[in-house]
């Protein structure tokens, strides 16, 4: 055998293990390396092996069949995680983190069903709308946990760890934060916050206290402004407080988050309420302010507001996610 | 050394080969350790490993030469021990013990001669721990090398070794 087949034969075996390999490891350049190691590993062994002391095909069969199978080798790379029931010890936060995400959004999803099936009047039995929502919400738990259930076992069995899901710029910057004494990414924008709040106070304020010409608006539609302006200086306020609690006391940030996500919750009622009298709105024309959408525009005013209501509900979801992120830093 | 013996009871073999890897599996991580302390200063590759542990264990401590590999990256990911590269040649990459891989090694490297000691009785052998030359902790039974004799304290738990150390006549 010419030492062309030689390598052919050690080519193969690699190939082999390459195959078996965690995909995991496979995304990593590191795995280039682990070949390269079994490879010289094989060529040495072979050639000790061998009477001549050079690699024959004898002896780098021996040498392979020293290096154990391409599926024990994969077995050992896989072998990393501390078992907890079937998902691994190092998976299980990771997990519930993305059960409690994946439950959020299907509760948020359904909340925002009901809503559009009481803005378009295609249901109006109370219970048939609350049975329609629980029935939503218990089916899409279920089979939510199901898969998720199912992918994390997959994932445990892989040997998969958290850290190879992030990109190996994030690990290296987290790497060197630590390596130099940082502490971690700072989570909020203080003077960010700060400002925002400010603004929104101010706007908050200007609606309770409403400035405006008298007559100019009408009662019922000062009111819900009124209203509105009670939940912006709420909102306001904790955005307020989180800019000057800074990065600091993760738990505090993430009970803030929570009231928010009600908050947001809690105006949808009275956004709805607005949608459904178009007669009282303002609508803005030079030179002077009109009060009550003519009816010509109201399919585009109720468009309008059901866009803004599902606006604020999703943003929960970003507010869920902060949740999530502010988790690492306890 | 049951994968040597060939055409006997199947099911006894399964059974005493799979008996058998969990023993290994432990402590050949505990074995590769060790190799890996004794190069401490020139480093050595994963060939010389495999090769060391076949040698110093007669040959009875065989382990899949290919599943070495994981054995020392995971060493390695767990701050154990660390790796370099050659620059020329082969560029082989070369394992070294790490500060805390020492004091992981001393610490297990005790615990399993403890452990060695106590067990032996029940399978009727003798085990010498050289207790000339070594120290185990009596707190957590840490090895602790008697030639370091500034040591006064264990440094896993912290105990206090000093009457330990005069009455074996090497302080006074």
């Amino acid at each position: 055998m010419n030492e062309k087949n030689l390598e052919s034969l050690v080519n193969e075996y690699i190939k082999e293990v390459k195959k078996a390999l965690p995909d995991w490891l496979k995304d990593k350049k590191e795995h280039k390396e682990i070949l390269a190691e079994l490879e010289t590993h094989i060529w040495e062994k072979a050639n000790e092996l061998s009477d001549s002391g050079q690699a024959n095909e004898e002896s780098i069969r021996m040498a392979i069949a020293h290096m154990g199978t391409p599926k024990s080798i994969a077995r050992e790379y896989k072998r990393r995680g501390t078992p907890k029931v079937y998902i691994t010890k190092e998976l299980w936060p990771l997990y519930l983190n993305v059960l409690v995400i994946v439950f959020a959004i299907i509760i948020i999803l359904n909340v925002i069903g009901l809503i559009l099936n009481i803005v378009s009047g295609t249901t109006t039995d109370l219970g048939e709308l609350l049975g329609g929502l629980i029935g939503g919400v218990q089916s899409g738990l279920f089979v939510a946990f199901a898969i998720v259930s199912i992918i994390f076992v997959a994932l445990s069995m892989e040997g998969y760890f958290p850290e190879d899901f992030k990109s190996k710029k994030e690990l290296d910057k987290k790497a060197l934060r630590v390596e130099m004494g940082l502490p971690p990414k700072p989570f909020i924008k203080p003077v960010g916050e700060i400002i925002g709040g400010g603004i929104g106070l101010v706007v908050g304020v200007l609606f309770i206290f409403q400035p405006f010409p008298a007559g100019l608006f009408i009662a019922e539609f000062l009111l819900l402004l009124r209203i509105f302006g009670i939940f912006m200086i709420i909102a306001s306020s904790f955005d307020i407080t989180r800019g000057i609690i800074g990065n600091r006391q993760p738990l505090t940030h993430q009970i803030i988050h929570l009231i928010k996500i009600i908050l947001k919750f809690g105006v949808i009622p009275f956004l709805i309420i607005l949608l459904n009298r178009p007669d009282i709105f303002p609508w803005f024309s030079t030179p002077w302010i009109h009060v009550g959408i003519p009816p010509e525009f109201h399919v585009a005013y109720r468009s309008g507001m059901i866009v803004l209501v599902v606006i604020i509900a999703l943003t929960s979801i970003d507010e869920i996610y902060k949740i999530w992120k502010l988790q690492k830093y306890k | 050394m049951i994968k040597r013996i060939k055409g006997f009871d199947p099911e006894f073999l399964d059974y005493a080969s799979k008996f058998e890897s969990e023993i290994n599996r432990g402590i050949s991580g505990l074995c590769i350790l060790s190799i890996i302390n004794r190069y401490e200063n020139e480093g050595v590759h994963g060939y010389q490993i495999s090769k060391d542990l076949q040698d110093q264990t007669k040959e009875i401590l065989i382990i899949e030469e290919g599943t070495l590999y994981p054995i020392l990256r995971k060493l390695e990911d767990d701050g154990i021990i660390r790796s370099e590269r050659e620059k020329t040649g082969r560029k082989r990459k070369f394992y070294f013990i790490t500060a805390n891989g020492i004091k992981v090694y001393n610490y297990l490297s005790g615990f399993f001669s403890k452990l060695t000691e106590a067990i032996a009785p029940l399978f009727d052998v003798n085990v010498n721990l050289k207790r000339e030359r070594y120290l185990y902790c009596p707190n957590c039974a840490n090895k602790i090398d008697l030639t370091t004799l500034e040591l006064r304290y264990c440094d896993v738990c912290g105990h206090n070794i000093e009457n330990e150390v005069k009455e074996r006549g090497f302080k006074k």
